[in-house]
């Protein structure tokens, strides 16, 4: 059916993406800071956390419909768009300052009390943050893709694995100050939490399926429908399978392509829970008839006796 | 305090979209923005033993709105007499209320960037007058009224037994009802 | 009304005008300042749309100002159909064309100009007597398609048609082949009010349709085999005792004769022919002639279904007849026409018309009952009876059809000039291949146009007229009722356009006719009409302004008083007027125009009945496709078949799929719906397609998606009384458009 509803676009799609990634290299510098040691992951990453989820935030405003006005986000306390927005920017500044304690020409950059706090921070707002899409989304009841708890766990769980797979690329790229056994576990970990995400999201369309109708629907463009072809091959076999048996290879060259792999996969995703999501409704009664035969907007009729 | 509803009286309401085009009209809204359907579902069994109903759709002006609550920036917002309306100067066109509404009330104006809906045409409202959605329809399938007003004929159709909401298990609460046959 | 305008403001004036985009004319209130409509409403103290407004009636401003309206008098100066035109003035358009018509009509005679009208969007009183002071007899509408022919043949029978229903007291309505929820707001309305009291409600139509989805009894009877349910409807009334002895004694001739003809119309006998059971038949027979009391309202099904037409119309009023359902309280009333005004009929001038000229009337030799024979004939006895005559324009008038065929052969004389009052008739007449034929071959044709239509895209001129808004209107059931209803212009004419009543009149001055016309404007002429009334008006507008309608006391059983317009006085089951103008007295069985007992090879090519015709919602007979606010919201035309059929022939939902009867095909798309019979096919009228180039070749699309030309209009087809063609109950065959073929856009 051609819908014919205002949906989502790709840009916040990859907003979601870039955001829940870089939360989450948040998070996982922190932790490394915390319970591991100082200089344990690269400074790259933390940059590139800050970075990242600064992206998601332009993609996110060249989403709306008047950009100029964006600043109006900050005004409802009561919203949740609300909420992530003030996280995401208090974890931006969070994860820049963070990143200059990495580098002596700083004249703070020793004040340790105030990094380990800043660390703390980072893993509150950028948990909140990588998983925030999925907090979002499963609150819109009319949306049976996306309404209940699953997404939650379903976002927070690709924002880890894109994490830890773009830490280790900046490793590769960027080495920690600190040499030490950190930054080789996360091509395991990654495969870990590939192999979580990969249980968690066969569940939750199983679930799903087996729901309401719309929500049957729903899923049934994943499994059979205009999606089935990026899911299975882009999602689960490209983006989850390939790098979990990559990330196992115990080759670094492997490991990275792996990591690459999960990134692409990460993306895949959150294109498809938009796209998938935005197409449908609980449609009410005689609806989707109704909405199928209005114009498609191309229609002739359309563009004549213009004033 | 007044709070508004509208009642839909499906035994009356015949399909003939002439709520759509007084709507379309005089809110000036652009072609592809609709702010009330009416759908048909049906004619539903095997000839000639059908049953047809027309369900017109609308912002169902919940007490307990998604929209409200989605909306980043308080553009959405829900007067004390329950009419939910968009202050247009303050949306961002996020689309966060067009997702949360459950019952695809909400419209991108793509002229402007903002998002519309149905305001019960609030400013004729507060005049005293009706809708112009109200107003139009032959079959007077649409009432529109006070509840808080006990004598008003949609308070006696609100509390008669046959008055239905849709997707009431959201818990939006909505205060558009539906009278089926 | 917009909500960015505040009628608040000083210096608006709010004028009682009306919508003017179907019959009902609902009352529109029209804020004015500085001679431009700034909004309007619907007239909540109008008593029949109390307020309301349909999807048409919410466009007025738009139609109003359409950048797509012709404003200016234009003149051809390309090639026939090319689409180049010169804008020229009044004065020269109006001077140019009453030359013409005076050379044609002095090389050929005045019968070698004809006039098509289209449905009651124009002044048609004027149009007919312009014709008759000309000397013309060859008028007409698509009036056989719509109640004309019902009215001719009720008025042969009774002495008047009953079409004003009182159904304030009435307890059972028969909705025959009407289907007022998408086509009369008002009157949907107000019977479902009554329905709600109490009022049975029986609704006879192939379709579920809307108000088949209300209705407390639905016959879903095959398509044009409504004579065979009448017939039968005739027998149990008879046969099963449910007439009205005492009635019948008194007031109705010929009832032995009549109940001797139907014995063999059982239900069992019909039930084969209208796909309908014995028991369905009785129990609905029943309930009409029950449950008094009721009435039989007119809706155009029956007009429209060809050959079986004229016998149909016959036997249903002879239903009223039987059970006394005439002129009493809650009944159908016989009210004459209007004694308090100047009727339409009598601003005609049909005395200017020669006997001769009238007995040139083409088509009249062959259908006898809407043209000079059969109308003289009931005009006489009208007038005897009531002292007026139904209205000739509409009642009396050459057979469509026969003048298109005239144009293209010559016969019965050649037809040279055709003059087109907002009427398209390539898309609203039968059989449009002939009838394009026809307007590329006639040698003059000037069309007064709203928009530039297929039909005015191959005129020599196309003159601007007043819409809606911008002409005063008095709605009197084509100058048939008793009571009338006034509205008045909201605003003069925009740009350069006029009432047509102008048109007539100002080429009738210049062509020595002036001591006729003594009205400049149509409101002198209205206000002449009403000043009979006494109301002391001092002008039509005060008219409106001050009492806007008149009803006058209704006196019912008037026949005790003064007996029926007819030959006996009485009602004439068996009917001498008709036996006197050649047809069967009473009415006789011939099948649908086209089925498959009469016809079973012709079925074998065409396996499915096809029906067309039917009003839908937003638009009005080939109306309206122009107008961006309803186009969005039906904006191809669809055809309606039934989910199981569509499965056979590999349909799906939104295909464009050909639908071809033995005239030719057009295609439509598929909307699959359960509401059809598995063997009917349901076609949607007027399509064309304005948003493209209006010149020849491609003339809007004007018979891709056209139902008319599948229609019939060969005189074997036609209704043997009226000459009515076959738009209903025809046969077809439908198949998908080859994949890459892209209909419609």
């Amino acid at each position: 059916m051609k819908n014919k509803h205002e949906g989502w676009g790709w840009m916040l799609a990859v907003d979601f993406f870039f955001a829940g990634m870089g939360g989450a290299m948040l998070v996982i510098a922190g932790a490394a800071d915390l319970f591991v040691g100082e200089g344990r992951t690269s400074a790259l990453a933390s940059f590139l956390g800050a970075a990242f989820m600064g992206l998601g935030s332009g993609l996110l405003i060249f989403e709306l419909g008047r950009p100029f006005q964006s600043w109006r986000v900050f005004m409802n306390p009561k919203a949740i768009l609300t909420a992530g927005a003030w996280t995401m920017s208090l974890a931006i500044g969070a994860g820049f300052v963070y990143t200059t304690f990495s580098f002596a020409l700083f004249p703070w950059s020793g004040w340790v009390l105030v990094r380990k706090l800043t660390a703390a921070f980072l893993i509150v707002a950028g948990l909140v943050v990588a998983a925030y899409p999925g907090i979002l989304l499963g609150r819109l009841k009319g949306r049976p893709l996306w309404s209940g708890s699953g997404m939650t766990s379903l976002f927070l769980t690709s924002s880890l694995v894109t994490a830890f797979a773009a830490h280790y690329l900046c490793g590769l790229l960027y080495p920690p100050a600190a040499i030490g056994d950190v930054l080789a576990k996360f091509p395991a970990v990654t495969a870990v939490l590939l192999a979580v995400q990969l249980v968690l999201w066969v569940s939750y369309l199983w679930v799903k399926h087996s729901s309401t109708a719309a929500e049957t629907i729903a899923v049934k463009r994943w499994i059979s429908g205009e999606y089935a072809a990026a899911f299975k091959y882009g999602f689960i076999l490209a983006g989850t399978l390939l790098p979990l048996a990559l990330a196992l290879a115990d080759a670094p060259l492997f490991q990275a392509a792996g990591a690459a792999l999960t990134l692409g996969g990460g993306l895949v995703m959150r294109l498809l829970v938009i796209y998938g999501g935005n197409a449908d409704r609980t449609w009410l009664p005689g609806e989707v008839q109704y909405r199928s035969r209005l114009p498609h907007g191309d229609e002739a009729f359309l563009k004549a006796w213009n004033k | 305090m007044a709070r508004y509803a509208i009642v839909f009286d499906t035994r009356r309401c015949i399909g003939c979209h002439s709520c759509t085009v007084a709507c379309r009209v005089n809110n000036e809204l652009p072609l592809d923005m609709i702010y009330n359907p009416v759908t048909t579902v049906g004619p539903a069994g095997v000839y000639p033993n059908l049953s047809m109903v027309h369900v017109p759709l609308i912002c169902m002006h919940c007490d307990n709105p998604p929209c409200v609550d989605a909306c980043p920036t308080g553009a959405s917002q829900r007067r004390d007499d329950g009419i939910v309306f968009v202050e247009d100067r303050k949306c961002v066109g996020c689309l966060a209320c067009v997702m949360a509404c459950p019952y695809g009330a909400r419209v991108k104006n793509h002229a402007t960037g903002a998002v519309q809906k149905c305001d019960f045409c609030k400013d004729r409202v507060d005049a005293g007058k009706l809708p112009y959605c109200v107003l139009t329809c032959h079959q007077k399938a649409r009432v529109f009224g006070d509840l808080d007003e006990p004598a008003s004929e949609v308070c006696k159709l609100v509390n008669g037994q046959r008055a239905v909401r849709l997707l009431a298990e959201l818990g939006t609460e909505p205060y558009a009802f539906y009278i089926y046959g | 009304m917009s909500k960015s305008i505040d009628l608040e403001q000083e210096g608006i004036e709010v004028k009682k005008s009306c919508c003017y985009f179907c019959h009902q004319n609902c009352g529109v209130l029209a804020y004015v300042k500085d001679g431009r409509v700034l909004a309007i409403e619907g007239d909540p103290t109008f008593p029949t749309n109390e307020g309301g407004l349909c999807c048409r009636g919410n466009i007025a401003l738009q139609h109003l100002d359409h950048p797509a309206r012709i404003n200016y008098p234009l003149k051809r100066v390309g090639k026939r159909g090319e689409g180049k035109w010169e804008q020229i003035s009044w004065d020269q358009a109006l001077g140019e064309i009453a030359a013409r018509l005076t050379a044609i009509r002095d090389q050929h005679g005045a019968e070698a100009v004809a006039t098509a009208g289209g449905t009651s969007r124009t002044d048609d009183w004027a149009r007919r007597r312009f014709m008759n002071i000309f000397g013309s007899p060859n008028c007409f509408h698509n009036s056989h398609l719509c109640w004309i022919p019902t009215f001719m043949v009720e008025t042969a029978i009774y002495g008047w048609c009953p079409f004003d229903l009182d159904l304030g007291t009435s307890r059972c309505l028969v909705l025959w082949g009407q289907n007022p929820g998408a086509s009369s707001m008002p009157e949907m309305h107000h019977i479902r009010e009554l329905q709600a009291k109490g009022l049975k409600i029986i609704v006879i139509d192939p379709r579920f349709t809307e108000t088949a989805a209300k209705a407390d009894l639905w016959l879903p009877l095959r398509p044009g085999s409504d004579l065979a349910l009448a017939l039968a409807w005739v027998n149990v009334i008879i046969h099963e005792g449910l007439f009205d002895p005492d009635f019948v004694n008194e007031y109705c001739e010929g009832f032995g004769e009549l109940a001797d003809h139907v014995e063999q119309f059982t239900p069992e006998w019909a039930a084969p022919l209208t796909w309908l059971t014995p028991e369905q038949i009785r129990e609905s027979a029943y309930l009409y002639a029950t449950t008094k009391p009721g009435n039989i309202q007119w809706g155009v099904a029956i007009d429209q279904v060809g050959k079986s037409a004229g016998a149909a119309m016959h036997a249903r009023a002879i239903l009223r007849a039987l059970t006394g359902n005439l002129d009493c309280p809650g009944a159908d009333l016989l009210t004459g026409p209007s004694q308090d005004s100047v009727t339409d009929e009598e601003m005609e001038a049909n005395d200017m018309l020669p006997a001769a000229q009238k007995a040139k009337q083409i088509g009249a030799d062959k259908f006898k009952l809407v043209t000079w024979p059969g109308y003289g004939k009931i005009a006489e006895l009208s007038k005897k009876h009531w002292g007026k005559a139904p209205t000739a324009e509409w009642m009396c008038e050459a057979h469509p059809p026969s003048v298109f065929n005239a144009i293209l052969t010559g016969q019965p004389y050649p037809v040279k000039a055709l003059l087109v009052a907002a009427t398209n008739p390539v898309n609203s007449y039968g059989q449009s291949k002939t009838i394009l034929e026809a307007l590329r071959a006639v040698d003059f044709m000037v069309t007064c146009e709203y928009w530039m239509t297929p039909t005015a895209a191959l005129s020599d001129y196309v003159l601007p007229i007043a819409g809606a808004l911008e002409r005063p209107t008095i709605t009197n059931s084509y100058g048939c009722a008793d009571y009338l209803l006034a509205s008045q212009r909201a605003i003069q004419p925009m740009y350069e356009r006029r009432n047509d009543y102008n048109f007539w009149r100002d080429l009738g001055v210049r062509m020595g006719q002036e001591e006729h016309w003594p009205w400049q404007t149509v409101e002198e002429a209205y206000h002449y009409r009403l000043e009979p009334l006494g109301y002391g008006a001092e002008s039509y507008d005060e008219f409106v302004e001050l009492y806007r309608f008149h009803f006058p006391e209704r006196e019912y059983y008037k026949y005790k008083r003064i007996g029926f317009g007819t030959p006996s006085g009485k009602i004439e089951l068996y009917s001498t007027t008709l036996k006197e103008l050649g047809y069967p007295p009473l009415p006789e069985y011939v099948g649908p125009t086209e089925n498959e007992l009469d016809d079973p090879d012709l079925a074998a090519k065409f396996p499915f009945v096809l029906t067309t015709g039917n009003g839908f919602m937003p638009f009005h007979h080939s109306e309206h496709f122009q107008i961006k606010e309803l186009r969005f919201l039906r904006h191809e035309p669809r055809v309606e078949i039934n989910p199981a059929t569509a499965a056979e022939l590999c349909i799906e939902e939104g295909d464009w799929v050909w639908i071809e009867t033995a005239r030719g095909r057009i295609k439509q798309k598929a909307a699959l719906t359960n509401g059809v019979h598995p063997h009917v096919i349901v076609t949607e009228r007027g399509w064309w397609f304005p948003e493209r180039s209006m010149a020849e070749p491609e003339l809007g699309g004007c018979l891709e998606s056209n139902t008319n030309v599948l229609t019939s209009v060969a005189d074997e087809h036609c209704d043997p009384l009226s000459g009515t063609w076959a738009n209903r109950g025809l046969l077809c065959r439908v198949y998908k458009v080859d994949g890459d073929a892209k209909g419609g856009k």
